[in-house]
């Protein structure tokens, strides 16, 4: 863990998380959105099996991390990424890699729910489809799974057959989670999954992605500090496309090593 | 200060208070006439669209009284002795926009599937314009090509290959059978597969470029490839713009008379092979009104009737599918 004290941004007095095993190392990253750099040599882990935060005003380039982690950002063409990105020590930024399979192993939760156009079932047997080849009962059992999984499955059991889209905003965006999680990724990453759910909502998936976290590793950005207090064990506050600070959440919150910080999670800027 | 500003307002209200009555009672008599006049347009349309309804039965009227439901099932048109069938022009219609529809169908939205997800930026443009200067070119531009270019090429070079290769597949060694006319319900399909290519593309570019990115990302974010959130999102998620395209391409490809009335042949016979000359509705009406009259004149506007009842059918049968499609997909 060594490259933690190369990060400059960082507070870096003592590395956080040392001898944890990183499920994703984020080395010398530096992201363009056409000519304009949006992240500036970002060096962080994502440790595994833990639920790190990332907050910050809007713009400073939170998503964006978010977006590298899964190359979410090849589908647009003046997009690019310099650097490293280690997901168990593979780097993913590198040309040939299946992107496919990467975005099989680091799955995505969006801000706003995105159900497919298609029945509840359909929704998580698709993903499932795509990757193995199951017979009917089978299949049923993956499904049923996925949506105990994501706390869903005893409001939808009745109606799997109905569209997707036909549930509210905070059982479609569990039906995605399920979604996610359906295909066993490795890694999940949310982009602000609440932002556009009531309390009670948010309050389930809080609790789910607390349960979470036992199986997979966990980014999440967010703009709601309670919620990353809530969630996570590590926190990384950015500021214009920069790593302010990274430790753990409760050091993060309680004493924050930059004056930055602290005015951002007093409510003094942002 | 502040409350003498405040009085001045005051009056300043009162004052104006009739003459704002005045140009209220202004606005609303100029709402009325504007909704009086539009009122009268939607109605005219109705009232012109009566009318021609109207006027096709009336001048129908003697012909199918005299053959009756015959004038369907009958092949035989014979000017001469007066014997007028519909069923060989039924039928070229029909097949002529099968055929352009089988091609056009899958090619344009094949098309717009490129343009929104494959093609590089730098080319959308280009070739997106290319496609609606296509659907700009005037039908009788489409019929001397069709008859000068496209046709003696088939017949000269893509008919004998057809009748060669097919020769001993039962079924479409009789689809491919015989010497190859330039002029043939195959020329005619495929110059109707061109001119509809372009509304059919147009269209269902238009649509999926409103599928939400957030939703593709979704489906690439689960790891699919381009293909299946083509498959799998993009086309369920548009399929309603996309069969409107479809029946739009189609209710052209019913009606259009100019181009097809070139390369048709204009024969009032059924023949299995799609290699000899045939007629459809349009083409018959355009090449025969002018030598028609009593009730030569009456099967033309009986054919007339005919197509508007056949472009009728497939627009409601559309929005029928289009609204047992909705139901299905729950939204």
């Amino acid at each position: 863990m060594t490259d933690m004290t190369l990060n400059p941004g960082a507070s870096t007095a003592a590395v956080p998380g040392a001898g944890l095993p990183e499920k994703i190392s984020v080395r010398g990253l530096k992201f363009y959105y056409g000519d304009n750099l949006a992240l500036k040599t970002i060096n962080l882990p994502l440790y595994s099996h833990k639920v790190t935060a990332f907050i910050g005003p809007s713009g400073c380039g939170k998503s964006t991390l978010l977006r590298v982690l899964n190359r979410m950002y090849d589908l647009y063409p003046k997009q690019r990424a310099e650097g490293e990105v280690l997901l168990d020590g593979q780097n993913i930024l590198a040309p040939g890699q299946d992107i496919n399979m990467l975005r099989a192993r680091v799955g995505m939760v969006f801000q706003k729910p995105t159900p497919f156009p298609m029945t509840i079932y359909d929704n998580i047997a698709f993903g499932i489809k795509l990757y193995e080849d199951l017979s009917k009962s089978e299949l049923d059992g993956r499904v049923e799974k996925a949506l105990r999984g994501a706390a869903l499955w005893e409001e939808v059991k009745d109606k799997l057959g109905a569209s997707g889209l036909s549930l509210s905003g905070g059982q479609q965006q569990r039906l995605c989670i399920a979604r996610t999680v359906a295909i066993k990724p490795e890694v999940i990453l949310f982009d602000e999954p609440c932002s556009a759910l009531d309390p009670l909502s948010t309050a389930k998936i809080e609790e789910l992605i607390d349960e979470l976290k036992e199986h997979y590793t966990i980014a999440i950005v967010t703009h709601n500090m309670q919620q990353a207090a809530r969630v996570s064990e590590y926190t990384a506050f950015m500021y214009l496309g920069e790593l302010v600070e990274f430790n753990l959440t409760t050091s993060v919150f309680t004493a924050p090593a930059k004056k930055q910080t602290q005015d951002y999670i007093t409510g003094r800027f942002g | 200060m502040s409350d003498t500003s405040l009085k001045l307002e005051a009056q300043e209200s009162s004052w104006s208070k009739g003459a704002r009555d005045a140009i209220l009672k202004k606005f609303a008599l100029g709402d009325t006439i504007f909704r009086r006049m539009t009122f009268s347009a939607a109605i005219f349309v109705l009232l012109l669209l009566g009318a021609i309804i109207g006027s096709l039965i009336y001048g129908a009227a003697p012909a199918l009284s005299k053959f009756g439901f015959g004038f369907l099932t009958t092949e035989r048109w014979s000017v001469g002795q007066e014997i007028f069938g519909a069923l060989s022009p039924i039928y070229g219609t029909l097949m002529t926009s099968l055929i352009a529809m089988l091609i056009a169908v899958p090619v344009g939205i094949g098309i717009a599937i490129f343009l929104t997800e494959l093609c590089p930026m730098s080319l959308r443009r280009p070739i997106g314009v290319a496609i609606e200067l296509l659907a700009g070119i005037p039908s009788i531009i489409y019929g001397i090509w069709g008859f000068f270019v496209l046709a003696p090429f088939l017949k000269d070079h893509v008919m004998p290959w057809l009748v060669n290769t097919f020769e001993s597949v039962p079924i479409l060694n009789s689809i491919f059978e015989g010497p190859g006319y330039s002029s043939s319900l195959l020329t005619a399909g495929l110059i109707l597969a061109i001119m509809v290519l372009p509304f059919i593309t147009a269209i269902s570019r238009d649509v999926f470029s409103t599928v939400p990115p957030v939703l593709k990302e979704a489906a690439f974010g689960i790891g699919c490839t381009t293909w299946e959130v083509v498959r799998n999102v993009v086309i369920p998620y548009t399929r309603v713009g996309v069969v409107g395209g479809v029946m739009l391409g189609l209710g052209r490809a019913l009606g259009e008379t100019m181009a097809v009335t070139f390369v048709i042949g204009n024969s009032h016979r059924i023949s299995a092979s799609l290699l000899n000359p045939a007629t459809t509705i349009s083409a018959t009406i355009a090449n025969e009104f002018q030598e028609a009259s009593g009730m030569y004149t009456s099967a033309l506007l009986a054919l007339g009737l005919l197509l508007f009842v056949i472009t009728f059918t497939v627009l409601a049968a559309a929005r029928i599918m289009l609204a047992r499609l909705a139901r299905n997909a729950g939204a």
